[in-house]
């Protein structure tokens, strides 16, 4: 990642790919961490995706899901979490069975902006596109703030890694680690003017981060999940409904997108007029 | 090497796999993956006069085997395909299908003339058939005398071979079927979609914004078969096969059907270089027979069943 020159267009550097499975971890409830093994590499930013699916899947599940990098280069790995046919087949897959990938995909986060104190609100699985920014920022010998939530303790994988990379607050909901709420509760303690807040995780979690960063003038970015057949602009199966009328596709302009470009979003004081 | 050019009415293709409208973009979304020219030829995503946005989501939704669509013909409107895509497919010598939908017969004329001046496009695909819009669309393709008409209408505005999208849902495709041939259809192109529904029994509601949807992909293939078996019977003109087709042994049993060319749709999502494994598999089933193309076309027809 240059943080100085951000992705101005989504990737048409993306390749179709036949690749076996190096390794599969369970992580905590239901998550998995999947790597894979690509000898000449996948460059990726973060925040860009990949569509995942096995060879030996058939005719059913039909379609590749589209995942977030946690990394790219010669072992990229995915992180997901079972919640149907797909995940849960991904979840059972073993070293050497032969998967497409197709990326990398999308456009990443912009930025971050080298005047402000990045800040990272991930939830659950979503902290995947995060990590991936958490350790380009370490490399270029930043470390950034981070909220990261679950529902239980269990709902937090790989947030030992991420305490390697940021300075991490962690919340559940069941008060099994770190404070009892959401990263919302910790959110307005956190935020300076000087903040950039990128969040991915539920969309009702990103709302509401969204919505404390209008209040405080804040920029913000978050990394869309939508359903999506291709992944690459033909499917037209994610659009996400834009503040300037019609739509953005998640897959071009995003995943990685302003808040404040999508009408999902809009301050609290014009929601109602929605 | 066998000789895998065909002929489809007066427009010859190097090979008899083409890609279905709405699942190949305008083409160059699909170049980081293979020379898209080594295809028979792509349909674009149909094309309306201005822009249109589609529907709201969710559009889309995975069904056993298939997947639901009711995108509603998003595009980029005619002017902007002609100025910012075609070009580009020209220049890499892209056999070009436009795919063109409206919503009224003067529309449609509009459309063909428009691109009848375009150098680089060499058919007319007519969307008479799409189930995901409110008007237009599949109430032209199920009535035979609407779908005559348009026909008709686009034939006399345009000099480029002109080929028509069957709906599934007509309740008398055979008569729709000699209606554009009747009406001077160069070929006909089948099946569309067939509409379908799913609910999300968790959250208690319709799966995709626009309740009814599309359905594609291996799901529909036997049904698509049967219809191209039945239209190759009833019409003189080519007919050009889509529904379901993924690897060269779904594309062989429609050429065998009498269809003188495929479509790939759906399985470019899955697998992106699907047409052209496609196109590659029917040459190597050609060269190990010792069968041309046209030896294929039409032959299970005539043999008695295994």
């Amino acid at each position: 990642m240059t943080p100085s020159h951000p992705p101005s267009a989504p990737s048409n550097q993306y390749r179709h790919l036949r690749v076996p499975l190096l390794r599969r971890e369970s992580v905590g409830n239901a998550y998995h961490v999947l790597s894979f093994e690509v000898p000449d590499g996948l460059p990726a930013d973060p925040g860009q995706f990949v569509m995942v699916r096995a060879t030996t899947w058939g005719n059913s599940p039909l379609l590749p899901r589209p995942m977030s990098l946690l990394t790219g280069g010669t072992t990229p790995e995915i992180l997901l979490k079972v919640v149907g046919e797909g995940t849960l087949r991904m979840g059972r897959a073993e070293p050497g069975e032969l998967f497409s990938l197709t990326g990398p995909l999308g456009r990443g986060w912009r930025g971050p902006h080298p005047a402000r104190q990045p800040l990272l609100v991930a939830g659950g699985v979503g902290i995947a596109p995060l990590l991936f920014l958490a350790r380009e920022l370490a490399s270029s010998g930043r470390r950034p703030l981070a909220i990261y939530g679950g529902r239980t303790s269990r709902d937090l994988p790989f947030s030992d890694d991420l305490e390697e990379v940021a300075e991490v607050h962690i919340t559940t909901e069941d008060g099994s680690r770190g404070l009892r709420g959401r990263v919302t509760d910790v959110l307005d303690d956190l935020l300076t003017p000087e903040s950039e807040v990128f969040t991915c995780g539920p969309d009702r979690m990103m709302a509401a981060v969204a919505d404390a960063t209008f209040a405080r003038d804040v920029p913000c970015q978050v990394s869309l999940e939508a359903p999506m057949a291709c992944g690459f602009g033909v499917c037209l199966g994610c659009p996400v409904p834009a503040v300037s009328g019609g739509y953005l596709y998640a897959c071009q302009e995003g995943p990685c997108l302003d808040a404040r470009r999508i009408a999902w979003y809009p301050p609290t004081s014009q929601r109602g007029a929605r | 090497m066998t000789h895998q050019a065909v002929r489809v009415g007066s427009l010859t293709l190097k090979n008899p796999v083409l890609t279905a409208s709405g699942t190949f973009g305008y083409g160059l979304e699909f170049a980081p993956f293979f020379d898209i020219e080594d295809l028979g030829g792509i349909c674009t995503k149909g094309l309306s006069l201005a822009p249109r946005p589609g529907n709201p989501p969710p559009r889309i939704c995975e069904t056993p085997a298939g997947m639901l669509n009711a995108i509603g013909l998003a595009n980029v409107g005619v002017e902007a395909f002609c100025t910012e895509k075609l070009p580009l497919l020209r220049e890499r010598g892209v056999t070009v299908i436009a795919n063109i939908f409206a919503s009224s017969i003067d529309d449609f004329v509009t459309l063909a003339n428009r691109l009848d001046r375009e150098p680089g496009i060499h058919a007319i695909e007519l969307n008479v058939s799409c189930p995901n819009v409110k008007t237009g669309g599949i109430e032209f393709g199920r009535d035979p005398h609407l779908s005559g008409e348009v026909t008709a209408a686009v034939r006399a505005a345009t000099r480029l071979p002109l080929w028509v999208k069957m709906s599934p849902e007509a309740a008398d495709l055979a008569a729709v079927a000699r209606a554009c041939q009747d009406a001077g259809a160069d070929a006909l192109t089948a099946i569309n979609t067939i509409r379908g529904m799913a609910i999300d029994p968790e959250r208690m509601c319709v799966r995709l914004a626009n309740r009814t949807g599309g359905l594609s992909g291996p799901a529909i293939r036997p049904i698509a078969l049967r219809i191209v078996w039945d239209l190759v019977g009833l019409v003189d003109i080519p007919v050009i096969a889509i529904g379901g087709i993924a690897t060269a042994a779904d594309a062989l049993q429609f050429l065998l059907a009498g269809a003188h060319a495929v479509q790939v749709g759906t399985a470019s999502f899955s697998d992106p270089v699907a047409p052209l494994t496609v196109a590659q598999g029917i040459r190597a089933f050609c060269e190990h027979r010792g069968l041309s193309i046209d030896d294929l076309i039409g032959r299970a027809r005539t043999s008695a069943t295994s």
